[in-house]
């Protein structure tokens, strides 16, 4: 079983190297969140189990475009404060309420994001999820996406930030399933329970197909994504339904 | 009248050295602490101690508005101490008073030592605590129910805080006063936190009438009954995580 | 701007001082700067008082109003202690009702007094459920050198110490009439301390102000008994720190008192 930890407690008393969400105090080492604790030969680090998105380079997001401004526009990405997005870089018309997908280029000492390689989506759904486990929405060599393509149909894009894109198929099962992941995150054999619940539920009700597709260039811009992500977002080829 | 008569002779601890609801002097009342009550919230926890009732939730770090208000070096803490118009007696004007304000003010400075500011520049983080049920120490259990709850946010912190209120009533020291002892004729209240792990102290108030002495003995004993609520923050804590998987998809009912 | 620059700068320099346990105006860490008392400033206040802590300047009214006594104890009068942080004191100091400093100060002066049940507040019971005597404190900070909590508390106890109790006829008050003063059993006085660089000082000023981590504030009366504390500030303290700090402030009142 994983060892939760939480803030303030003692993690090891011995010499290594404190990791993530690791602190030195008199010489001791302790968690600074709640965690899953892992404890290594050489050094300690805590997998946070809470907490906001704090921006990465090189992080693929998911964000919904705010206000308007005279040379861009602010982007709301789950994170503490909105980022930027310059209009020069930008191809298409953005409007307030648009959802994106993007890339963070560069992160400032502030912790605000510089956003590049914007493209738009049109519809869908977001659905929202701790950022800390979203490698558990993705799976080891993008199991877990998989059982999510396979079991809902829908057309699916998981930003690092917790906000995850989706349209067509069975949108509604995947808002459970998602939450059923947030839930057990810190469980183990996670692939596996989540596959029996997609089991049990098209067993016990036929699935009701979305009635929105996503519109064939949509799909082709997450294919796209998906080649250049490695697993981070998948195009569901078995939907059958598209144009 | 009632008050004439607690003058004339309560016996706040009697010779088998318990009190009038039947603790001794460093027993704490009865806590219980539920996390994640509040889904919108980013953290949040309900506590109730004895018949003090409090709910928290967090939000944040998040945009410091207005922008002025911001610190480029660090996050600034905003807690909001609140009681209920129905969590008192009469009814409490829902405005809030010159006690709720300074008791915000000194609450909040104590998360900005908890908590690693410096980490989230630009950033507010607000903890919201509201008072259901009221019968003395609710300052405290709402510091000791928003501590789980900033944990609860995922915000990184040195350590949790902890708190009791401990006094005097009938010339006794006696730890986590209810309302009727904190009534008495002689009563001395003191309001005390720590972050458990350093012991270092983070807030501290005291009215009443009270010698070098009794403080010292006042202070060993809350650091006695501290390390207990600290206990069980850290068990609400963990619990969430322990919570039957049928149950969590059961809408969180265990059966 | 030029002011927030130059308190940055001191701040350096206080830390600095600290460090090498020393003090930027010399005073041993226990000491607290020249206190200056003048009585009876005030001809239309029924006591007042102007006390000096060094640069720090605060003057107290005390108003003895009749009004209707709280239900909760309908023979007994009351104590009203109100802050004004008048913009004339302190650039950083703004006009507007009173903001959670201030409110905290009033506050932290109102326990020191009221808790050390120096006034008996029974005797100002004029009618039981319907009349008695509220004092109204109302502290006014003139120049804000650092530490007005202590000031702010010693004025107040001195104008408490010169109130007279206004006549009453057909429970109304003669205007300029009095029937003596006040009592008061006791004299609680607060003394605050700064946290700087691990290090704690009695009477802050306001360059070691702006570099503490953390105050803490004690009264106590002349029998020695401590009747509040108050712990402010982003910091925290010790409990030897603490216990330290109240010997202290059971010394330096001894001296102060001698003042009154």
């Amino acid at each position: 079983m994983k060892k939760i930890v939480v803030p303030g407690e003692l993690l090891t008393a011995e010499r290594k190297r404190p990791g993530e969400h690791v602190f030195m105090q008199n010489g001791k080492l302790y968690s600074d969140v709640i965690g899953i604790l892992d404890d290594k030969p050489g050094d300690v680090s805590v997998i946070a189990l809470e907490g906001r998105y704090v921006p990465r380079m090189d992080d693929v997001i998911v964000g919904v475009v705010g206000s308007e401004k005279a040379t861009g526009f602010m982007v709301d990405l789950n994170s503490f404060t909105q980022s930027f997005v310059s209009k020069k870089d930008i191809r298409e018309q953005l409007k307030p309420g648009y959802i994106i997908s993007a890339r963070v280029l560069d992160v400032n000492e502030l912790k605000e994001a510089e956003l590049g390689q914007i493209r738009v989506f049109y519809g869908g759904e977001i659905i929202s999820i701790s950022p800390v486990k979203v490698p558990r929405v993705i799976g080891k060599n993008a199991s877990m996406l998989d059982v999510l393509k396979r079991g809902t149909n829908s057309t699916i894009l998981v930003g690092r930030n917790g906000w995850i894109w989706a349209k067509g198929g069975n949108v509604q099962l995947l808002i459970k399933l998602v939450e059923k992941i947030e839930r057990e995150a810190h469980l183990e054999n996670l692939t596996v329970k989540v596959q029996d619940f997609v089991a049990n539920a098209n067993k016990s009700v036929k699935p009701q197909a979305f009635a929105e597709n996503p519109a064939l260039e949509e799909r082709k811009a997450v294919e796209k994504l998906d080649k250049e992500l490695k697993g981070m977002v998948l195009n569901n080829e078995s939907d059958s339904n598209g144009s | 009248m009632a008050a004439k008569k607690k003058e004339e002779k309560t016996e706040f601890v009697n010779k088998q050295g318990k009190r009038l609801d039947g603790r001794t002097t460093d027993q704490v009342r009865p806590i219980k602490i539920q996390v994640g009550v509040v889904p919108r919230a980013d953290g949040s926890c309900y506590l109730e101690w004895g018949q003090n009732k409090v709910i928290a939730a967090v939000y944040g770090p998040r945009e410091c508005l207005p922008k002025h208000t911001a610190s480029p070096y660090k996050a600034v803490v905003r807690y909001s101490y609140r009681m209920a118009t129905f969590s008192v007696p009469d009814r409490k004007n829902p405005k809030p008073g010159r006690r709720d304000i300074e008791i915000s003010k000194v609450s909040s400075e104590a998360f900005e030592r908890a908590i690693f500011t410096e980490r989230f520049p630009n950033t507010a983080i607000d903890i919201f605590v509201e008072v259901l049920d009221s019968n003395a120490g609710t300052r405290i259990a709402a510091l000791t129910c928003a501590a789980v709850a900033v944990a609860d946010a995922g915000i990184p912190m040195r350590d949790l805080i902890s708190g009791v209120a401990v006094g005097k009533a009938g010339g006794k020291i006696i730890v986590d006063m209810n309302k009727f002892e904190e009534d008495a004729p002689d009563a001395v209240d003191i309001p005390m936190a720590i972050l458990p792990n350093t012991e270092e102290i983070v807030l501290l108030q005291m009215d009443g009438l009270l010698s070098k002495k009794e403080w010292l003995e006042a202070r060993g004993k809350a650091f006695e009954a501290i390390k207990q609520v600290y206990e069980l923050q850290k068990q609400a804590l963990l619990k969430k995580y322990e919570q039957p998987v049928e149950a969590a998809e059961n809408g969180g009912v265990v059966q | 701007m030029s002011s927030l620059v130059s308190w940055d700068f001191r701040t350096d320099k206080v830390l600095q001082a600290i460090r090498e346990g020393k003090r930027l105006d010399a005073r041993a860490f226990d000491q607290y700067r020249k206190i200056n008392i003048v009585k009876n400033i005030s001809e239309n206040a029924d006591g007042s008082a102007r006390v000096k802590i060094g640069e720090t300047d605060v003057i107290v009214g005390v108003k003895m109003i009749t009004s209707t006594p709280f239900p909760d104890s309908p023979d007994a009068g009351t104590l009203n202690v109100g802050v004004e942080l008048l913009p004339i004191a302190s650039p950083t100091f703004e006009a507007g009702p009173p903001d959670k400093e201030s409110i905290e100060l009033a506050r932290v002066v109102d326990r020191g007094i009221r808790e050390s049940k120096c006034l008996d507040f029974k005797e100002w019971s004029i009618e039981e459920g319907t009349l008695c005597w509220t004092a109204f404190v109302d502290i006014y900070a003139l120049n804000h050198d650092g530490n007005l909590f202590d000031a702010a508390a010693l004025a107040s106890i001195v104008s408490l110490l010169e109130t007279k109790m206004p006549k009453l006829e057909d429970k109304k008050i003669v205007k300029g009439e009095y029937k003596g003063k006040i009592k008061l059993s006791r004299k609680p006085l607060l003394c605050t301390f700064a946290k700087i660089a691990n290090s704690v000082v009695a009477d802050p000023s306001l360059p070691e102000e702006k570099a503490q981590s953390a105050r803490f504030s004690v009264a106590v009366t002349e029998d020695d008994y401590l009747t509040a504390f108050q712990k402010g500030g982003l910091g925290s303290f010790t409990a030897s720190e603490i216990d330290s700090a109240i010997d202290i402030a059971l010394k330096n009142t001894k001296e102060i008192r001698k003042q009154i």
